[in-house]
């Protein structure tokens, strides 16, 4: 098994790998100009587990090299469970990804990064519902300070492939 | 099951509906600094600003360190102790790994241990810090985004992307990571475009910090040459080369405070891998530069090309050694040449030659690689494209620069 | 009123009406539909890029890009 760290760019997505690697970084160019990924191991369950910070992409549809490569490496790793790391304050925009990384089988677990910046901001996220809606793990993070990470790690393990119809179902269920 | 784009963002609206409160939205100092540095009134100054602002940190820190310090210590004490302790005065291995007996700086010396060693960490490390620490700050405040929006007015002009100005930018520390960076670009042809111009025009930091050293007062001078080829070949190079140039899509992120911690991560990555890649190259280079004057390789060469180097370049011929250690390292070259005889202006076309004349080894390996995505043929593209390109560079924009001189009555 | 993207002046506001072939997934990620608020942030001279806010996105497109996108503008 290996974890994938995907979201857009300039999400922290970098600063969540550090904080789940801490300083065992096996190969790093530059990270957040080039497309170059960086590699690392994670401490899981008492295994040492594979984790790649995928350059930042906003869709599944490509439209730079960048984002080529980061469609290329989800798909190359099947088997891999996702680490979806949304910018809490672009909530909308952020579960557009997570939604085509689910359609495609994947389990994720949402990390919802920067909630300090949210909360400054006035926004108030529901967790709960949302989980209850999505199906999957979500947790709140703020990856600079290194809060919510270890609740982050710990619920890897319940993350598993959600049918997209059931989330449809949910999401307009729950309105009427 | 797969959703369409519109039934996508359906169900995130009615999920956000559910899920999401907006309170009120305050406007901040950052957005009102968002606003004031992409709207072209006031963006453009501000870039120009910062660029400044870059270019004075640079000169100054690396000149704190290289001048206050490091050419002392090298200067004073390790080139006199080394002279001092080390056998086998007179003979070659002194001479490639020492250098020139009678020297008494680290520049004219020219041995493995002197030169080579404080064009290294003498210079080109405190350039390479300054570089990297400042461009990290750029990267993670979330600057750059703007700065392309607002390049990208000219950058589209000669068929390259506003996002463009981040290989360039990284350009100026190093080549390698550059033409990497150029992967972020959407077609074939800009990613060509890209890495082939920046490869000849833009010097890299490891060059810039030697060159302060060199030839301080026309820095600025070659610079400009430099970017105005940089327009004008790739206005050429937009013309002649088949292949779309799509337009600029692009996130503007809102500003962030850098973090210390990851600002020392990356600076640490990189120039720890400035140590484990150029450091290797400097000594290497200065080892094969000195065999090929032991063994008169470098005469005869400098011999040969003397017709084109003095007739066409107006440079003595003793520049052949410097050229041909420019393949290696272009710091080391331009140590190298301020260690030959000639005016300040023959020096400055000097300098400007081995800017523009061959990648570094390291560049050039980069750039084969780029082109493997083309498979053999994507290579041979790459590697005989980049280098028509330069040949017609390295003749034309270095020859005018001698017409220059000729026309000021300097040459 | 509709017109194009790239015809909207500075500070002008509007819906997005509709957005031309594969463009429109290829916006979607960012942000941009049809049926979202638009607003002109700012625009670059000689033919630059535009910058315009969606929620709280800022997004840069060419005026190419922005040719192919139409806006029923607030009047």
């Amino acid at each position: 098994m290996k974890i994938l760290l995907m979201g857009h760019p300039n999400v922290g997505k970098s600063a969540v790998f550090n904080r789940l690697t801490g300083a065992k970084v096996t190969e790093s160019n530059y990270p957040g100009t080039t497309v170059d990924y960086t590699k690392g191991y994670m401490r899981l369950e008492g295994k040492d587990v594979e984790i790649i910070d995928v350059p930042g992409t906003f869709s599944l549809e490509p439209k730079d090299k960048a984002e080529e490569v980061a469609v290329k490496m989800l798909k190359e790793n099947r088997d891999s469970v996702i680490i979806c790391v949304i910018d809490s304050v672009k909530l909308e925009r952020g579960l557009y990804l997570a939604l085509e990384i689910i359609e495609e089988g994947y389990p994720v677990v949402i990390a919802l990064n920067m909630w300090d910046v949210a909360e400054d901001k006035n926004i108030r996220i529901d967790v709960e519902k949302l989980e209850n809606i999505l199906g999957v793990p979500i947790v709140p993070t703020i990856a600079v300070s290194g809060e919510g990470i270890k609740e982050l790690v710990s619920r890897i393990k319940e993350a598993s492939p959600i049918d997209i119809e059931k989330i449809v179902e949910k999401a307009g269920g729950v309105e009427q | 099951m797969k959703l369409t784009v519109d039934e996508r963002w359906d169900l995130i609206d009615k999920i956000a509906k559910q899920t999401v409160k907006y309170g009120k939205y305050r406007h901040t100092l950052k957005d009102a600094i968002a606003e004031i540095t992409v709207k072209p009134l006031t963006g453009i100054p501000i870039a120009i600003a910062v660029l400044y602002g870059f270019w004075s940190f640079f000169g100054a820190f690396a000149g704190f360190f290289t001048d206050g310090f490091l050419v002392k210590l090298f200067d004073n004490h390790w080139l006199p102790w080394l002279q001092e302790v080390f056998p086998g005065k007179g003979g070659w291995v002194y001479y490639i790994l020492v250098g020139d007996p009678m020297a008494d700086n680290c520049f004219e010396a020219f041995g493995m241990l002197t030169s080579g060693l404080f064009v290294a960490i003498g210079v080109v490390l405190p350039a390479i810090v300054a570089f990297y620490l400042f461009l990290i700050i750029l990267e993670d405040s979330g600057y750059l985004p703007r700065l392309a929006v607002l390049v990208d007015t000219v950058l589209h002009k000669i068929g390259l992307h506003g996002f463009a100005v981040v290989p360039m930018i990284l350009s100026l520390g190093c080549n390698v990571p550059a033409v990497a960076a150029t992967r972020t670009l959407e077609t074939r042809k800009q990613r060509f475009m890209m890495a082939t111009l920046l490869a000849i025009f833009i010097p890299c930091g490891a060059q810039l910090g030697i060159m302060l050293e060199v030839i301080p007062g026309y820095v600025g001078f070659v610079m400009i040459y430099l970017l105005t080829g940089f327009f004008i070949f790739g206005f050429i190079l937009n013309k002649l080369i088949p292949g779309k140039s799509p337009e600029i899509l692009l996130d503007v992120p809102p500003y962030h405070m850098p973090i210390a911690r990851n600002v020392r991560r990356k600076l640490w990555v990189r120039v720890r891998s400035f140590f484990t890649v150029a450091i290797p190259f400097v000594l290497l280079g200065v080892v094969i530069v000195n065999i090929m004057y032991l063994t008169g390789f470098l005469d005869w060469l400098a011999n040969l090309l003397e017709p084109i180097l003095c007739g066409w370049f107006g440079v003595p011929k003793e520049t052949v050694g410097p050229l041909i250690a420019a393949f290696l390292r272009k710091d080391l070259a331009v140590a190298q040449l301020s260690a030959i005889e000639m005016s300040t202006y023959q020096l400055v076309t000097s300098v400007i030659l081995v800017s523009l004349y061959f990648p570094c080894v390291a560049t050039f390996a980069m750039l084969i690689k780029e082109g493997r995505e083309g498979g053999w043929k994507g290579v041979a593209q790459y590697l005989f494209g980049s280098l028509a390109a330069l040949i017609a560079v390295v003749f034309l924009w270095g020859g005018l620069v001698h017409l220059i001189w000729i026309i000021l009555g300097v040459a | 009123m509709r017109k194009k993207l790239s015809e909207m002046s500075y500070g002008e506001e509007g819906i997005v009406k509709s957005i031309e072939g594969n463009l429109r997934n290829k916006v979607a990620g960012m942000g941009i539909r049809v049926g979202k608020k638009i607003k002109m942030a700012t625009k670059q001279p000689i033919k630059g890029p535009v910058v315009v806010t969606v929620d709280q996105y800022s997004i840069s497109l060419g005026l190419g890009i922005a040719d192919k996108i139409i806006v029923e503008a607030k009047e």
